[in-house]
């Protein structure tokens, strides 16, 4: 339903069309003034990092034109106090709330993380093995797995902060840390971005998993570390719901 | 107050361009290569004169161009052709003493800010408009009077219920002094009590500082109670201009006698007297022209079994609807 | 004129008032105060890159210093106005302002500077520790210290004005937010936000030095750390200047026009 809405604008998904394009090149200059014709940093190559940038790309499109549109609907809803229509509806109210609105022309951005990978391999030459994209796919789906995870937990604080309408901003700023591989972190960042918000294991693994260097362990550690987390998600999200349908209006 | 805040319209007009888009993918694309546009006439012709100090009521269906034409008195839409005066200024250019000598009063809007107590709003007001001390203090004593804002004022906006954000709004509204009120909508949204609050403070304000006050609403009581004189507008031509008790006089000259009886009234019998349009076991209504109402009310006290009897005007919604009714047939 | 004057007489009360209305949308603040983690972004990288040699004159401390700097000036002179302008004049709400004698503008410039002192309340602090802590030195000459304060206003103000512009064109079309976004990318490039104008080659320096981004973050950041010769700081200024006599004249005409349609349109 919300594709015909994005459909009947389409000036709008020229125009943002364009202004993907530009965004996604704009993110790679300082990488090109920074890393290209010059040694490797903490072990990563420019076009090695370029393959890091393409994951990130990728991810990104996926929170824009799918998760965010939406978790900035609920926070309206809850707002506005329309949120008990959603709840009435017969069908899972986590599900409803996750597919509100789509951004439909984030789909150049998909377009274009696929482009930014496809080059990074055509500058360095070579053609990642069959096996790796299966297990960096996997990684991918996994990644945005988390990704929801997370984002649930945030709407679920929404029921309490309800002013908070930058909320959606936040989200895509923490996940702008991504944008480099994790070991260009020192020290106490580092374990901040592996364990607690876990932004190398959505771009930086599945990375080396199409370069070939993902150990097999740290690759099925993150699988289930991300089981974890949409578990956790699912019961912040009942509870949330839990307490707001019991607690009078 | 001087005798110059009147209000003077003389042919106006007032065109909108809307550009029509019908519903499809495929008029969706070309509405973004070419537009078709579409003239809308909102204000058609419309000429009067309201004098310093007048109540006066703006009635008429949706759309028939009231919200437009009080925009239009305030400045925020210019004309397309006609022209307009308000208290001796033309509203279009928003000149600074015209902007202090008016006010507007959106029911559905508001203008106190939300997060902040109503008195951080009225102080802001009161520098934005430039009011000396005391006056603002006398101002702000004689709304408390009125309204009783001191009360509620030092909330924020937010935790206030409905009709008390109405009262404050009120006063937000109020504390510059202005002497031309327009009121688009005031008591929508809110219960019948505060609905009588309100009205009561309108008719105080402008009895008290001889502002001219128009207002539109949807509740006719509010411009029954408040506005002996009415400005109907329909489809953005004016339909009438004058008191609304001659209005409800020519338009429908009939009265409605209630009777009650004890016994089951005789349906052939009344409808020798008027027109039946309510009967049953214990219970009739008649409608009479006016100036039979005196023979047919003598007539009716003869039957033993009528043990009450009331006269009653006809709803002003009817009497509107009618009126648009005859204008539509004269006009065909 | 008169009336101008007495007009202006209302700005210390919209200062007032605006500013506790900052003070109640502290979290909204903070919140946002997070967000802006682009600068930070960019540090990791260039911290990496410069761990085995500088980088043009930036070693490592020498990017540590420039970002959090760029972070500071950009959350002391960032303005919110186009969002507020786009939403009222989608809701209506601007014909309130429109209704009080006192330009809608003037009334929006009021509200974003009050917000200042609670932003700089956070970001100061932390940019004094992070600087200091690099080992950089801040500026203690006083003319030094009044041409960083002029800059920074000069650079808040030719934002404002700027930001107010792209806010108006929403009378002219459906939403001007995607001017918006096409602004803030060139921002982000041309204005130091991603990274120092220095390490641009020479030709894009030379561009970026007459277009006004630079005056919009580059040049306060570039006087607080020391990058700037006085020689340098004069010019600067003086472009500063042009640039806020040119936007802010920019903006009154566009708004002028803007109102003009208002009216015609039905608002």
């Amino acid at each position: 339903m919300s594709l015909t809405l994005g459909a009947q604008y389409r000036w709008d998904f020229l125009v943002q069309g364009a202004l993907s394009v530009v965004w996604n090149a704009l993110g790679i200059v300082p990488l090109y003034v920074a890393l290209h014709g010059r040694p490797p940093v903490a072990g990563w190559s420019y076009e090695q990092v370029l393959v890091v940038v393409g994951w990130f790309t990728l991810l990104k499109a996926v929170l824009d034109g799918a998760i965010n549109p939406s978790l900035t609907a609920v926070v309206d809803h809850i707002r506005k106090g329309t949120l008990d229509f959603v709840l009435m509806k017969p069908a899972d109210a986590q599900f409803l709330v996750s597919t509100a609105k789509f951004e439909p022309w984030r789909v150049v951005d998909l377009v274009a993380g696929a482009g930014i990978l496809v080059w990074a391999f055509h500058l360095m030459g070579v053609v990642p093995r069959a096996a790796d994209v299966v297990v960096s796919t996997a990684l991918l789906l996994v990644a945005v797995a988390v990704l929801y995870s997370i984002w649930i937990v945030v709407v679920a604080a929404a029921f309490w902060v309800v002013r908070l309408d930058n909320l959606s901003y936040l989200l895509s700023s923490l996940l702008d840390f991504g944008r480099w591989p994790v070991s260009i972190f020192k020290g106490f960042v580092r374990l901040l971005f592996t364990i607690v918000i876990p932004i190398a294991l959505m771009t930086t693994y599945p990375a080396e998993a199409l370069l070939g260097r993902l150990a097999f362990r740290t690759a099925a550690l993150g699988i289930v570390g991300s089981l974890v987390f949409a578990l956790v998600g699912r019961l912040v999200w009942t509870r949330a719901i839990g307490r707001y349908t019991s607690a009078s209006s | 107050m001087n005798g110059e805040h009147g209000i003077e319209v003389v042919s106006l007009h007032k065109d909108y361009r809307v550009h029509r888009r019908e519903a499809g993918l495929w008029n969706t694309i070309r509405s973004v290569f070419h537009r078709t546009y579409e003239t809308v006439h909102a204000v058609r012709d419309l000429s009067f004169r309201i004098e310093p100090g007048e109540r006066v009521g703006f009635l008429g269906p949706n759309g028939a161009g009231k919200t437009t034409t009080l925009k239009v008195l305030a400045g925020l839409l210019h004309p397309t052709s006609g022209s307009v005066r308000v208290a001796g200024h033309t509203p279009q250019l928003r000149e600074y003493w015209f902007l202090k000598r008016i006010t507007l009063v959106m029911g559905q809007k508001q203008q106190l800010i939300w997060d902040l107590p109503p008195v951080e709003t009225f102080a802001q007001n009161r520098a934005i408009y430039d009011i000396e001390r005391d006056t603002f203090e006398r101002t702000m004593k004689e709304l408390d009077d009125l309204l009783g804002i001191f009360a509620i004022a030092s909330k924020p906006t937010r935790k206030l219920s409905l009709g008390e954000r109405m009262k404050c709004e009120l006063a937000a509204a109020l504390l510059h002094r202005p002497e031309v009120l327009f009121l688009d909508e005031p008591t929508i949204g809110l219960d019948v009590s505060m609905q009588l609050a309100v009205r009561d403070f309108i008719r105080s304000y402008n009895e008290r500082t001889g502002a001219t006050t128009l207002l539109t609403s949807h509740y006719m009581d509010d411009v029954a109670a408040l506005c002996p004189r009415v400005i109907v507008i329909d489809k953005g031509r004016l339909c009438y201009d004058g008191e609304l008790r001659k209005l409800v006089q020519t338009v429908r000259p009939d009265k409605s006698i209630v009777l009650r009886y004890t016994e089951r009234p005789d349906r052939v019998a009344l409808e020798r007297i008027g027109t039946v349009t309510e009967c049953d076991n214990a219970k009739a209504v008649v409608r009479v022209p006016q100036h039979q109402v005196r023979d047919a009310v003598a007539h009716l006290l003869l039957d033993p079994n009528v043990h009450d009897l009331t006269i009653e005007d006809p709803p002003v919604e009817e009497v509107l609807r009618e009126l648009f009714a005859r204008t539509a047939e004269a006009r065909l | 004129m008169l009336r101008r004057v007495k007009v202006l007489r209302a700005y210390p009360t919209l200062l007032r008032v605006g500013f506790a209305g900052a003070v109640a949308y502290r979290a909204e603040m903070l919140v946002w105060m997070l967000t802006m983690t682009m600068p930070l972004v960019s540090l990791a990288l260039w911290s990496a890159v410069s761990a085995a040699a500088p980088v043009g004159r930036f070693g490592q401390r020498d990017f540590v210093a420039y970002f959090l700097a760029t972070l500071v000036v950009r959350q002391l002179t960032g303005s919110w106005v186009v969002w507020e302008l786009i939403q009222e004049i989608k809701s209506g709400a601007l014909a309130s302002r429109l209704l009080k004698p006192i330009h809608p503008l003037v009334a929006y410039s009021a509200e974003n500077i009050a917000a200042i002192p609670m932003r700089a309340l956070l970001a100061i602090p932390m940019a004094i520790i992070g600087i200091v802590s690099g080992g950089g030195k801040l500026p203690h000459d006083p003319p030094l210290v009044a041409a960083l304060f002029l800059s920074l206003f000069a650079a808040w103000f030719i934002t404002f004005c700027v930001m107010a512009m792209i806010g108006t064109l929403s009378f002219f079309m459906e939403s001007s937010y995607s001017i918006f976004e096409i602004w803030l990318a060139c921002f982000m490039l041309l204005s130091g936000y991603l990274l120092p104008l220095e390490l641009f080659p020479e030709w894009v320096r030379r561009v970026t030095y007459a277009l006004p981004f630079r005056y919009m973050l580059s040049f306060p950041v570039e006087i607080l750390i020391g990058l700037a010769s006085p020689a340098e700081i004069a010019r600067g200024l003086l472009v500063q200047g042009s640039y806020c006599v040119g936007s802010c004249l920019a903006a009154i005409v566009v708004w002028r026009v803007g109102v003009r349609r208002f009216g015609a349109f039905g608002g």
